[in-house]
């Protein structure tokens, strides 16, 4: 039979971005070790309705790790406790009876909280607003097979395309850096074929817009890698900052 | 495009610069431990070296000035970079900790701009107190034999003279130790910031960083200690 | 209400093209005055948005998610299809064609179903231009599949995250255009109504869900690319902001709602855990290559599934379905594994669940070739379950996937009401009464990418360019009203249970009685159970916050609102169906083996139904259009 913990919560309130916000507690019991950490707080929430309290507002919709919505910082950890794994499918089983866990929102000035624990990322919108496509109209595509790809280089092209765009590797940079976000989709396309004409013009214009957003510089603390729940590599940043230099130097 | 100047101002640029200047003072730093190790040498080798550099004239100049451009690049974009990560993230987490893993978080890495920062205020120090001779006695003059029998400054007794002075000795020693920590990450991650992937080759390029920390470090701690140790008269150093 | 599929004449293959040839054109220059709203990001409206933007048009387009790259497509996994015949294995369009038309039990439109066949392949074309890294094989070719029983490989896909590779390549070309300007962009906004003026579609009502501010927009044709009604079941793989509420509040303004009964449940997902459960994990149909279903052949044997000897076991599926085996398509899987549950040999501590096991395939292949195939399907099962597959079956069980039903579209995909569109998972089209696998991508972006920025053409091309009413006028103010009065009123009940206790409660009664197998006094109840526990609703649902904030719960409870009046209509359109076609299984109509019994005599028509009131109890008129086989020869499925 299922094990059932007391858990002791401490989550952040904050009614607007405005306010200044302030932490509130609570405590679960009945927590069951197959619950995952949403449904979890889906219970709290259920338990402060019916106490006639304000429920705490979370981002959340896939629950299955593969549509970036959800972000929570746990514990000081973005997505909690488990490497690779986005906190939907983080369950409580990892967690014990008596446990204290702080739940946080993504801190950075480029994720303003909206409420709570909802924070605006319209700034990875516009991160790959900026370049983040290759530039081919409906209709005009040539057919699949025209060009191979080594698999190769599309299996590394995919590696860098699964970034989910949660921005848990902004919350946990100590720089709160975007780097590993835009990265990814900088690697991604420029890998392949099809990415590589505008090469160029789309890193430039990536790590322009990444840096007026008011994302933090990359100071290699590789703490993004630790934890995206995809396992993207810093590596993408290292192909970012290579063909940035090579677009300024050859001056395309 | 953007032009040259405000490439090397972007996120990346600043970065590529950090790094670009890092291993320029690393290989300086390698340099100066080769000089400074001669006064384990032949009695005047010491003084021939520090001799042979004052009268390079105006070519020092130039490579002086080198060094102190790539010193205040490197610290400028080193103190920029930490003060756009308190605009990034002006509201800090009550509780924070790393997942680990990959993760390069560590003392080194989250003290990078305090040690930058004590080597800073280290160097002017550093520079007055050995180049100028502030702080201490006018130093006396030799002959030296080997350089032709030039009159020049005895940095050689200056230095052994000095280091008998716990307090500038430790003082060196604890500095050493702090830049320890500074190329340990920064040995690496200068490579990773000029585009150095991920992988294997990483990992050894980290191992690298801590063993070449540590060796050059040591280096340079091994000559305050042994002069403090021995009363500038251990069996190295010669007379 | 008229009913006017306007299907081309001519031979099958041509139709399309002919259709092209004859539809009305907008130059380029006055492409520019006619503006389009797209609601909805997902394959279908993120590929329409982008595809309107680049022939020129404004476009607006909204989503509820913070981003419109979070759509529910990005959760489809399995792969898409196309015709490319690239394994040389003697598929071609027309295969294609008449597997889904077979698939959907012979419940769709010829023509609708062809057209999709033929810009199936140029759907990968496009893909592959934007950069999908679709999987490849050593020599740099796409690599295909074989996926949901079909006897080609023609499904193209990308690890098991086809529908997030697709979508963020729709959802890029989408933001290439909000860049240039040409795609004004609404995330976090959620539509409430359509507004109609004089008869057609000009504008539409949202919800701005962080300031709560109700926003009119107009526009001279409407989209809606929202995506299936799984969730009105509370417990599906959808995902959890999946809704039917643009559809349904169209409908209710005059859209015919087409097949509300058609619901794909799939056999093999992770079953319920607890009641504090919020959704089901598919875990992909692949597994059932391998991994043989079984239940105990004894009610409540709590033995250790690997301590039943191999004869107390039952290998239902194989037992039952010798030619297919653990193969047997979706709908015939998901049956079976609820009659033995109903049977009580189901396992776990719920009792609903029966065995995956795959012990004999690691004795015959080894647990590395396991691993290699499906190494990371069982890791997501032991991280959700804490048990490991390797050493125990796993446990699955049916679960609510994907809705065949929607707003009712003609051959240009628009509605009953002029210049209102539905496209994707939203309207009724193309897979009759049972998708198959790897299609809904294919229609998705279809209809987006290939059949919409024309046929919208059509429609535009008759109106007055850059005509506006504004947005002061009365059926803007109407709308708006009537989407404020909802809001109050759930706000001022404050009763005292739940908006997900509630949802939970109408789930079960639509999942016990309008699930995997439906009877007509199970339908009666069923109407009856919904609409009291809607009065209840009404009178005692308990809604936190405040209108003018960032509300969560204040939005479910608008669309649990709406799931009430679809689940109505959903047990209304099972009973009329006294047949059993594809998903829908009526009891009462089966074989002496237990299997779907169609009545193509009475019953080969689209139930197509209008909207005519709410009192108490829901009132609709049954349209119905009928559907004519000229090329394919009706026949009854067998797996036997
Ligand atoms: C787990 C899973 C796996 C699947 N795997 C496959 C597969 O392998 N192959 C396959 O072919 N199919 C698969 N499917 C089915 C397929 O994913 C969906 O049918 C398809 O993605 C639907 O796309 P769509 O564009 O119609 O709608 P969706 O992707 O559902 O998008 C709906 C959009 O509408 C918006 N929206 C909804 N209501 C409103 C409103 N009121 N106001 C504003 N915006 C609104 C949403 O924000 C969203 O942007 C799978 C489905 C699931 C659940
Ligand atoms: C002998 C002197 C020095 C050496 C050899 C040295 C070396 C390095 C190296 C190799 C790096 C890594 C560069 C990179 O990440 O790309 C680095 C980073 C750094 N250095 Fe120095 N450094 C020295 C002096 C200083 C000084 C005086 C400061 C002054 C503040 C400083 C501040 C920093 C900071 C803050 C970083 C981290 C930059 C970041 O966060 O990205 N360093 N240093
Ligand atoms: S790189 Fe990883 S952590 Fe960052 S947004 Fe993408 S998936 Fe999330
Ligand atoms: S809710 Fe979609 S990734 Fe977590």
């Amino acid at each position: 039979m299922s094990k059932e913990m007391t858990i002791h919560l401490k989550y952040w309130k904050q009614n607007g971005p405005n306010d200044t916000g302030h932490f509130e507690e609570y405590t679960l019991d009945n927590v069951n070790e197959h619950m995952s950490f949403l449904e979890m707080l889906d219970v709290l929430n259920e338990e402060l309705m019916l106490e006639d309290k304000e429920p705490v507002e979370f981002d959340y919709d896939c629950r299955e790790g593969i549509c970036g919505s959800c972000n929570l910082v746990i514990n000081g950890q973005a997505h909690g406790p488990k490497q690779r794994v986005a906190v939907c499918q983080l369950h409580m089983r990892n967690y014990n009876d008596g446990d204290h866990v702080t739940i946080e929102p993504p801190r950075a000035a480029a994720f303003p909280v909206i409420k709570d624990l909802v924070v605006d990322r319209s700034s990875f919108d516009r991160i790959i607003e900026a370049g983040g496509y290759v530039s081919v109209k409906t209709g005009s595509a040539v057919e699949a097979n025209a060009i191979p790809i080594e698999k190769e280089k599309s299996d590394a092209a995919f590696d860098y395309a699964t970034c989910i765009g949660c921005g848990a590797c902004v919350a946990a940079c100590p720089n709160a850096s975007a780097s590993l976000f835009t990265g990814a989709k900088i690697a991604h396309l420029n890998k392949l074929p099809q990415g590589e004409v505008e090469r160029s013009n789309r890193v430039v214009a990536m790590v322009e817009q990444m840096e007026e957003e008011g994302f933090g510089d990359c100071s290699n603390f590789a703490e993004c890698e630790a934890v995206c729940p995809v396992g993207i590599s810093i590596s993408a940043i290292a192909e970012m900052r290579k063909d940035y230099m090579k677009a300024v130097v050859s001056g395309e | 495009m953007p032009s040259l100047i405000k490439a090397l101002n972007s996120q990346v640029g600043r970065k590529f610069m950090t790094g670009i200047t890092g291993i320029g003072l690393m290989l300086f730093l390698i340099g100066h431990l080769a000089g400074n190790l001669t006064i384990f040498g032949e009695s005047q080798a010491f003084n021939v070296y520090t001799h042979t550099l004052e009268s390079l004239g105006p070519l020092l100049y130039v490579i002086e000035a080198g060094l102190v451009f790539f010193f205040l690049y490197h610290a400028i974009l080193g103190i920029s970079i930490w003060r756009q990560k308190k605009k990034a993230r002006p509201e800090g987490y009550d509780t924070y900790q790393t997942k680990g893993g990959p993760s390069h978080q560590s003392l080194a890495s989250r003290s990078m701009i305090i040690s930058g920062t004590v080597l800073l205020v280290f160097l002017v120090f550093h520079i007055m107190h050995f180049k100028y001779g502030l702080f201490s006695p006018d130093e006396g003059t030799v002959i030296l034999e080997s350089a032709g029998g030039v009159e020049a400054r005895d940095l050689r007794a200056l230095v052994i003279a000095e280091f008998q002075n716990p307090l500038i000795a430790f003082g060196y020693i604890a500095v050493m130790a702090l830049a320890i920590l500074h190329l340990a990450h920064g040995a690496w991650s200068a490579f990773t910031s000029l585009g150095m992937k991920h992988g294997e080759t990483s990992k050894k390029v980290q191992l690298g960083a801590y063993i070449f920390a540590i060796v050059l470090m040591l280096g340079f701690i091994f000559i305050p200690l042994y002069i403090f140790l021995t009363g500038g008269e251990g069996s190295l150093i010669a007379y | 209400m008229k009913f006017d599929s306007k299907v081309p004449g001519g031979p099958l293959e041509e139709k399309w093209d002919k259709h092209l040839k004859d539809i009305n054109l907008v130059s380029p220059n006055n492409k520019r005055k006619y503006e389009i709203i797209v609601v909805g990001t997902g394959l279908a409206g993120g590929a329409a948005a982008a595809s309107f933007a680049e022939l020129g048009y404004n476009v607006r387009s909204f989503c509820i998610q913070d981003s419109a790259r979070r759509a529910h497509s990005i959760a489809a996994q399995g792969g898409i299809n196309a015709a490319k015949n690239y394994p040389n294995d003697g598929d071609s369009i027309w295969r294609l064609f008449y597997d889904t038309i077979k698939g959907g039990d012979y419940r769709s439109r010829e023509s609708n179903v062809y057209r999709l066949s033929q810009v199936s392949n140029e759907i990968i074309d496009q893909a592959v231009a934007q950069g999908v890294p679709f999987a490849r094989e050593y020599g740099g070719n796409l690599a295909n599949r074989s996926f949901g029983g079909a006897q080609v490989s023609r499904t193209f896909y990308a690890r098991g995250q086809t529908g997030q590779q697709l979508l963020l390549g729709a959802y890029q070309a989408m933001m290439r255009q909000v860049h240039k300007g040409n795609i004004k962009y609404h995330p976090r906004h959620e539509m409430l109504d359509v507004v109609v003026i004089d008869g057609q579609a000009r504008g539409i009502i949202t919800r701005d869900l962080v300031s709560g501010e109700l926003c009119r927009y107009e526009a001279d044709a409407v989209v809606l690319a929202t995506g299936g009604y799984g969730n009105v079941f509370y417990l599906s793989t959808n995902a959890k902001n999946s809704n039917v509420t643009a559809a349904w509040r169209a409908h209710k303004r005059g859209a015919a709602f087409a097949n509300p009964c058609y619901v794909q449940v799939h056999p093999t997902c992770i079953p319920v855990s607890g009641d504090y459960q919020s959704k089901l994990t598919l875990m992909s149909e692949s597994l059932r290559n391998d991994g043989r279903v079984w239940v105990p052949k004894e009610k409540e044997d709590d033995r250790h599934p690997n301590e039943i000897p191999e004869e107390e076991r039952y290998y239902y599926l194989e037992e039952r379905y010798p030619a297919f085996g653990n193969l047997v398509p979706r709908d015939v899987a998901s049956r079976n594994a609820k009659m033995v549950c109903d049977d009580g040999l189901g396992v776990g501590e719920t009792g609903l669940a029966v065995y995956l096991d795959f012990r004999d395939a690691i004795d015959r292949d080894g647990k590395d070739a396991i691993s290699a195939k499906y190494g990371n399907l069982f890791d997501m099962y032991e991280n959700i379950t804490g048990e490991n597959p390797y050493e125990r079956p796993m446990r699955i069980y049916p679960a609510v996937h994907y809705t065949m039903g929607g707003l009712w579209v003609d051959y240009n995909l628009e509605t009953t009401i002029p210049g209102l569109y539905a496209a994707g998972e939203a309207n009724f089209s193309d897979h009759g009464a049972n998708r198959l696998g790897a299609s809904a991508l294919m229609q998705g972006l279809s209809d987006g990418y290939f059949v919409l920025p024309y046929t919208i053409g059509d429609y535009l091309a008759k109106q007055e360019p850059g005509k506006r009413y504004g947005t002061d006028h009365d059926a803007f103010q109407e709308a708006e009203n009537e989407a404020q009065a909802q809001i109050d009123k759930l706000l001022n009940i404050d009763g005292n249970r739940t908006i997900v206790d509630f949802h939970r409660t109408l789930g079960k009664i639509v999942w016990d009685k309008i699930g995997i197998a439906r009877n007509e006094e199970g339908l009666k109840q069923a109407i009856e159970e919904i609409r009291e526990l809607r009065e209840e609703f009404w009178q005692n649902v308990k809604v936190p916050g405040e209108k003018n904030n960032y509300n969560k719960y204040l939005e479910f409870a608008g669309r649990v609102a709406d799931f009430f009046e679809l689940a109505e209509l959903m047990a209304e359109d099972a009973l009329n169906r006294e047949e059993s076609a594809g998903c829908h299984l009526r009891e009462e109509y089966q074989t002496d083996e237990g299997e779907a019994l169609r009545n193509d005599e009475e019953y080969s028509y689209v139930s197509a139904w209008e909207y005519k009131g709410l009192n108490g109890k829901l009132e609709e008129t049954l349209h119905k259009e009928n559907l004519e086989f000229e090329f394919v020869e009706l026949k009854q499925r067998s797996y036997k």
